[in-house]
């Protein structure tokens, strides 16, 4: 039963096996994949291959199964198991590479389906090949599918300690490059960079970072810890390098929160850490400030409640001071609920554009000037669009209707117009 | 002085010089026996069907793919072995416009030959400077490239062609899908670049701007005609290209795809790009 490096936990007994001195190394080890994993994500999913991912990941099977039972032919020092497994997984998962290449080239395949097809394969023959192991090897299947730190041993330590340190330098050094691959790979051959062989670098580093991370997730579930936390960072950001950190910072820290949570509540590790990843890519969807689902909300709000307000100060301006029992002509003119009226209101008087007395609304002094603004620019925008964009004149009100409130390029508009004194209605232009 | 200046071209080195270029994918020929000449400091606007083969000539050009036959040199070496001296523009569809990066990334991307890893130095900062400079979008230096108008980012492109410095300029379709105000505009730019010297071939779809071109070349599969736009944009050119293709050439192509797909398959081009 030595020759095992994939031993046989269950998981149910992880709580009993709650030590400190294995939680630490174990938990660490998780989360140097995590990190590791995130920051190649990025890549894979900026490259569309998240496919590929999944499709590494499973291959590797028959790799290791097959590193394994030459281990054991060769009968070489245990020491150097990782490393033949290692060797195993990089043969498998380069030739599942190759195989779908070349199945999507010399056939009617598409690549998707060219994918799917040699990764299936390959993992078939890797359940075969299991069976054909000697008996003195145990190859747990369960720990290769699902996971299992708590099997993770020194060797294990070791290979996470050299690999996943290995691959994020080359990342860096390699910085410019993946960038620019992934972002245009035709212009990037076009400028003689070797695209084939940097291509296989980032698919190589993927096999190697999934090996060295297998029993943290186990295959199924690792494809997670590459795609998702890299997905939460594409919400978050602009920049390249900044989501390269940031879906490093989310891997790692779903592998820690992962492995705690699962320790607490003792439940199996891999889905754990799935689990807090696929939170905060749920979080990450929903309140990033630039792509994020409620932000992008308030900020239409926000910008409802803008126009809203402008809408009934220029009503109030064109029909004098007015009392706001209903019905009233500034809900007419504005098309606005009297509740919504009642809200702007409201605000204007708390911005002091405008004052109540008596119940009925006026305009200040600094109210007339920004519906004076309003008008200006209303006017100033219907002679753009007639004279610049050739929009017929009697159609341009409700444009510029929409346009008054980005008053602030009143001015530029302008200068670009040449002063004009009136609209094309001919009403007086307003002079600022 | 321009009889002159005529045979000076005629001896020196040509910008792009194609000869006999054909290709063809799964035995469906793309170009037939495509043949022209581009001089230097020449700017080319090349039409023609969808489907008539323009992209691939830009691949071509750009050492991207090797003609089944024929062979095209830029600058009298192999397109393969002359790639620093091209510089390509994309066209729009082929960008992936949600890519975290800004506008001074994508251009920087022009000095990726600097250094072994790409690492841009301080001159390559210089010259993408300079190039966003001459394309007028320095303030947006920082912006990413999905808030921009469709003519800004066609500028932006234009900035990574030309922080490359390379002597031959392939834009493929640079108005699509542009208003007349930033057609106008990346025309002028175009313009500012044929005066530096360097050759410009674009790949368009808009006739009514072949005037602006030094030459026009007509293609749709073959080359149908090639000349100054005053000699060669006519009715007849125009539905020579536009028209559908020779009736009797297609047969002969059915026919021989068919003998090809019984006997051999080693004309057959797979390795698509």
């Amino acid at each position: 039963m030595t020759g095992t490096l994939l031993a046989q936990i269950e998981f149910n007994t992880g709580g009993v096996l709650l030590i400190w001195e294995d939680w630490l190394p174990q938990t660490l080890g998780s989360m140097l994949i995590g990190v590791t994993c995130g920051v190649l994500g990025c890549f894979v999913v900026l490259r569309r291959m998240a496919l590929i991912g999944d499709a590494l990941s499973h291959s590797i099977l028959p790799g290791v199964v097959g590193a394994l039972l030459l281990f054991g032919l060769v009968g070489a020092n245990e020491k150097w198991l990782p490393l033949w497994l290692l060797g195993g997984a990089m043969v498998a998962g380069l030739l599942t590479a190759v195989i779908i290449s070349i199945v999507h080239r010399h056939s009617r395949t598409k690549e998707d389906s060219a994918i799917g097809i040699a990764f299936t394969a390959m993992f078939a023959v890797g359940l075969i090949a299991i069976s054909s192991l000697p008996r003195s090897t145990h190859f747990d299947l369960k720990c290769f599918v699902y996971g299992e730190p708590l099997a993770i041993a020194k060797p294990d330590l070791w290979l996470m300690g050299t690999i996943c340190p290995l691959v994020l330098l080359t990342v860096g050094l390699m910085y410019q490059r993946l960038k620019l691959i992934s972002f245009d790979p035709v212009g990037a051959q076009a400028l003689g960079v070797p695209v084939q062989l940097v291509h296989y670098l980032l698919r190589g580093m993927l096999a190697a970072t999934i090996v060295a991370g297998i029993k943290s997730t186990g295959v199924i579930l690792v494809v997670a810890m590459v795609i998702t936390p890299a997905s939460a960072a594409y919400q978050l950001t602009n920049r390249l390098w900044v989501m390269l950190v940031l879906a490093g910072v989310i891997g790692g820290v779903s592998a820690g929160l992962g492995m705690s949570l699962a320790f607490t509540i003792n439940a199996p590790t891999g889905p754990s850490m799935v689990v807090v990843v696929v939170i905060l890519f749920i979080l990450a969807v929903l309140f990033s400030p630039s792509h994020g689902w409620v932000f992008e909300r308030l900020r239409k709000r926000k910008l409802a409640h803008h126009v809203a307000q402008e809408d009934v100060l220029k009503a109030v301006y064109r029909l004098g001071e007015q009392k706001l029992d209903t019905p009233h002509p500034v809900g007419e003119e504005t098309g606005l609920s009297p509740k919504r009226i009642r809200r702007s209101v409201t605000r204007l008087v708390k911005e002091g554009l405008m004052r109540v007395t008596d119940g009925a609304v006026a305009l200040t002094e600094a109210g007339q000037k920004h519906a004076q603004e309003l008008v200006r620019a209303h006017r100033l925008w219907e002679t753009y669009l007639v004279k610049e964009a050739g929009i017929d004149p009697a159609v341009v009100h409700d444009q510029a209707e929409r346009l008054e409130h980005a008053h602030e390029l009143a001015e530029q508009l302008d200068e670009k117009l040449g002063k004009p004194e009136t609209d094309p209605h001919g009403s007086q232009i307003p002079r600022g | 002085m321009a009889e002159q200046a005529s045979l000076r071209v005629e001896t020196a080195v040509q910008a792009v010089r194609a000869e006999g270029v054909t290709i063809a994918y799964d035995a469906r020929p793309v170009l037939r026996s495509v043949s022209f000449a581009v001089p230097r400091g020449g700017m080319v606007g090349v039409i023609g069907p969808n489907g008539a083969g323009k992209s691939t000539l830009l691949k071509c050009m750009l050492g991207l793919i090797k003609p089944d036959y024929g062979h095209v040199e830029i600058l009298g070496q192999p397109a393969k072995e002359s790639r620093r001296e091209v510089a390509y523009v994309p066209q729009t569809e082929a960008v992936d416009w949600d890519f975290p990066v800004t506008v001074q990334d994508v251009v920087l991307m022009g000095r990726a030959l600097a250094g072994l890893l790409g690492w841009p130095g301080k001159h390559d900062r210089e010259r993408a400077q300079h190039a966003l400079e001459q394309v007028g979008m320095t303030r947006y230096a920082k912006r990413h490239i999905r808030q921009l108008s469709g003519g800004q980012q066609r500028r932006v492109f234009l900035a990574r062609a030309l922080c490359q410095d390379a002597e031959l300029l392939l834009l493929d379709e640079p108005f699509a899908g542009v208003d007349a105000a930033s057609e106008h505009a990346i025309f002028t730019l175009i313009d500012d670049i044929r005066d530096l010297g360097k050759t410009v071939i674009v790949v368009n779809h808009d006739l009514s701007i072949l005037d602006r071109f030094d030459q026009v070349l007509m293609l749709n599969q073959r080359v149908i005609v090639h000349g100054p736009p005053s000699e060669v944009v006519n009715d007849t050119n125009l539905s020579a290209t536009y028209g559908g293709r020779l009736a009797l050439l297609d047969e002969a192509d059915e026919t021989l795809r068919q003998r090809i797909s019984r006997d051999d398959r080693h004309i057959t081009r797979t390795d698509r790009i």
